[in-house]
């Protein structure tokens, strides 16, 4: 039992925060803020080069083969980052659903491409309902046969990175039942409207497919058969947001303290005030129960094990609280300058906002750790 | 990062389970039946297990400590007995008593034969613990020790007290305390039993009127207590980390047994979507608490001290025992309230040192104490801003000048 980061590991975390330090300052990401297509290409390329792009990819598919806890480690940093850009869309919800799930041409065709930055990833998870349980998904797009191939319409939601994605997994239902389809969103028959929300580092789409047609080969795994494979890609994805958002509240954390040391009132530092000491302690105290509980995830997760499952709903749950509760905190102990729009910790906040909700929240991963132990102790 | 136990510890818990299922007591009724038990496991290698072993220990990693533990409170095990004794005070002999001190004293805590309590905490003197009042006055071959100690567990049955008293009222507060081994059995110590809002007395008063202690029984040199006090000893590090979680999983499945023999609307309670949703919440606290606990095995594994760390594990699961054991008031109403006449399906198995309450009233009004000893959660709080995150010292009159 060693519940510690290996010197690789720790290497690793040194080296992506070193580059995001350098490359991904708070400077860069207001400027991707106003950038037509949201990221920096140059800084696509350093990742590829630096072998994030393909960390959890198998080596003959270009990638690191490594796993979630690597993946967790690089996620952890771009929350602290707030980096703006299509990783979490193109390596998790796009690749490993790709590496999942794919067949063996399908891997081939994509994994090296996304590992070496050439192709950008993502998954339209999201309806305008907002379920999770993957087995209602795609309560309105459809899937009909047509020739060799299928035909989808309908209606998704909050599609991360989509406007600048070469693929894109798309569930929808078919005679079958749900099914999961690569689509390319330049296809004719999709259109792209922007959904901005108030984390200036990320982007969604809403993705409109009218009749797009898409070849036999776009069907991921068998027809009516997704629901195992985006129950797998969803836990991931929870973990993973779940890392950013431990990132996020590791730097608002970091910057509150860092900041309670310099502010004087009352001709003493207000660090010295037990109110802000004892609120920094708190948040402290869940910024390391967050790192616990993504970490164990992640690891539960890559060994396969028996409580894996509930490792990650546990995680996203106990994480997207408290990492609300720790940004929000964070301004608090800011006082009014941490309210300006000036000063970086709202980039910070906002980033683990965006991620409350997505990938299950709190109330949906709750239901699922309950569901869980009523399914054992009935069996 | 490899979360699953090696070989040699799953071949240890084993050994362990067997063992207890072989040997465990159905029922401990009295202190004497408690004391065998902890004999029991004592020769067995079960206890004082990280003590050295040529101290009568086993000098045994913190894993094997904590699975001993984790595997008592999973078979529902009955405490052994002097737990300040083994934990506490026999460390601190080790590393500050003379070799005549530990020939005398280690020994007979190991078996417990003799009991020991720790005489630290004063009414005037508990988060403030180096404000203590309590005078030993140097008479030449002895120390004439006089005032009022408080929240002395197990003060009712201990032999011997570890004490803490002031030798210089003149230094600053901090420099003028001793350390001492003090005979509880001699006419100037008076004992009562201070009854808790549970109803039950696990800890004490304790009253000393010209109570003797001899001069060889002074640990450390004088004006070294408060050093030696604070200095985080024990070998049983981490030993509770497990079990403590293990206990609290097992009274949560109780209480999902109870949520469904429970209606509201006609319908089972655990049914009812608001309150799956504070299970849920409550057990991925639980889970978060059974990690960092893990996390806290891996330092002690390396040989890594937790340091100020260990005020972040106390406040994170003694926060967390209170709001486990709010829920399970609400979910039970007034069945959580039950000290007597209890249904059997809504008894909780409880084991304290001083008896079986097996009652969900209890634990909860024990909840109530875990924030408060051992530092509140308000002292943790202080701690962890000073020594972790390093923010600057509140101005405090106490630290320059005398305590008088």
């Amino acid at each position: 039992m060693n519940f510690s980061f290996s010197e690789d590991q720790v290497l690793l975390r040194n080296s992506v925060r070193a580059a995001l330090d350098e490359q991904c300052a708070p400077a860069h990401v207001r400027a991707m803020a106003d950038d037509t297509r949201g990221y920096s290409e140059a800084l696509w390329s350093e990742m590829a080069k630096l072998g994030w792009l393909g960390l959890p990819f198998a080596e003959e598919q270009g990638g690191a083969g490594l796993g979630l806890v690597e993946l967790a480690l690089v996620l952890e940093e771009m929350g602290r980052a707030a980096y703006p850009g299509p990783y979490f869309a193109s390596v998790v919800l796009g690749g490993l659903g790709i590496q999942l799930g794919g067949s063996a041409a399908q891997q081939e065709r994509w994994l090296p491409a996304i590992a070496s930055g050439q192709a950008r990833a993502s998954a339209a998870l999201l309806e305008d309902a907002l379920d999770w349980d993957p087995a209602s998904t795609t309560a309105t797009a459809t899937a009909t046969k047509a020739g060799d191939g299928w035909r989808l319409s309908g209606l998704k939601r909050f599609v991360p990175w989509a406007h600048v994605a070469d693929v894109v997994l798309v569930p929808a239902r078919a005679p079958e039942g749900v099914s999961l389809f690569l689509v390319d969103p330049r296809a004719a028959g999709v259109t792209l409207t922007p959904m901005i929300g108030i984390d200036l580092s990320n982007r969604w789409s809403e993705m409109r497919l009218d009749g797009v047609a898409v070849p036999a080969d776009a069907l991921m795994g068998r027809a009516g058969d997704a629901g195992g494979l985006l129950d797998a890609l969803l836990r991931r994805a929870a973990v993973g947001a779940s890392a950013e958002m431990l990132g996020a509240a590791r730097r608002c954390l970091d910057m509150s303290v860092g900041y309670v040391k310099v502010r004087e009132q009352f001709g003493q530092l207000i660090g010295s005030f037990q109110a802000i000491r004892h609120r920094c302690a708190e948040m402290l105290m869940e910024v390391e129960n967050c790192h616990s509980a993504v970490y164990y995830a992640a690891w539960a997760l890559t060994a396969g094990a028996g409580d894996a499952a509930a490792a990650a709903s546990i995680c996203k749950s106990y994480v997207s609280e408290a990492a609300r509760k720790v940004c929000g905190d964070a301004i608090q102990v800011h006082g009014g300058i941490g309210f300006t729009w000036e000063y970086d910790l709202h980039l910070y906040f906002k980033r683990a906002k965006a991620l409350e909700p997505l990938y299950g929240d709190a109330a949906h991963h709750r239901e699922q750790i309950v569901r869980g132990q009523v399914l054992h102790s009935d069996k | 990062m490899d979360l699953n136990y090696t070989a040699e510890d799953v071949a240890f818990r084993k050994q362990v389970r067997s063992w207890l299922e072989q040997n465990m007591p159905r029922q401990i009724r009295d202190l004497d039946e408690r004391k065998a038990w902890h004999r029991r496991l004592y020769e067995a290698g079960y206890l004082g297990m990280g003590w050295p072993k040529e101290y009568g220990g086993q000098g045994a990693r913190p894993m094997e400590q904590a699975i001993v533990a984790d595997e008592m409170a999973r078979a529902g095990a009955p405490a052994p007995t002097n737990s300040l004794g083994v934990g506490i005070v026999g460390p601190t002999i080790v590393v500050h008593g003379t070799d005549a001190q530990k020939r005398r004293y280690l020994r007979k805590i190991l078996t417990a034969e003799e009991m020991w309590c720790q005489l630290y905490s004063e009414p005037n003197a508990g988060s403030d613990l180096a404000a203590l009042r309590t005078a030993a006055e140097d008479r030449g071959d002895h120390f004439l020790v006089n005032g009022q100690k408080i929240w002395t567990s197990g003060g009712a049955v201990a032999d011997w007290g570890l004490l803490l008293a002031r030798t210089d009222p003149a230094v600053p507060k901090h420099k003028g305390i001793s350390c001492f081994l003090m005979n509880m059995r001699q006419p100037g110590v008076d004992v009562r039993p201070l009854k808790q809002i549970t109803g039950s007395s696990e800890f004490c008063e304790v009253f000393m009127t010209n109570a003797r202690v001899e001069k060889e029984n002074m640990i450390g040199r004088l004006g070294e207590g408060w050093g030696i006090a604070q200095t985080t000893l024990g070998y049983e590090r981490g030993g509770r980390a497990l079990a403590r979680i293990t206990t609290y999983a097992s009274q949560y499945r109780t209480l999902m047994d109870a949520a469904r023999r429970l209606k509201r609307n006609g319908r089972p309670i655990l049914d009812d979507a608001v309150t799956r949703q504070k299970l849920g919440r409550i057990w991925a606290d639980l889970e978060v608490e059974r990690y960092g606990a893990l996390r806290t095995l891996t330092m002690l594994e390396r040989g890594e001290h937790p340091g100020a760390g260990g005020s972040l594990t106390k406040l994170s699961y003694s926060e967390f025992e209170k709001r486990f054991l709010e829920l399970a008031e609400e979910i039970l109403g007034p069945y959580g309230q039950l000290t007597d006449g209890v249904p059997p399906e809504f008894r909780l198995e409880v084991d304290t040192a001083v008896g079986d309450h097996g009652t969900w009233a209890y634990a909860f009004l024990w909840s109530r104490a875990g924030t408060i000893y051992a530092g509140s959660s308000e002292i943790q709080k202080n701690v962890i801003g000073e020594r972790i995150l390093g923010l600057p010292k509140e101005s405090r009159a106490d630290r320059v000048g005398g305590i008088r």
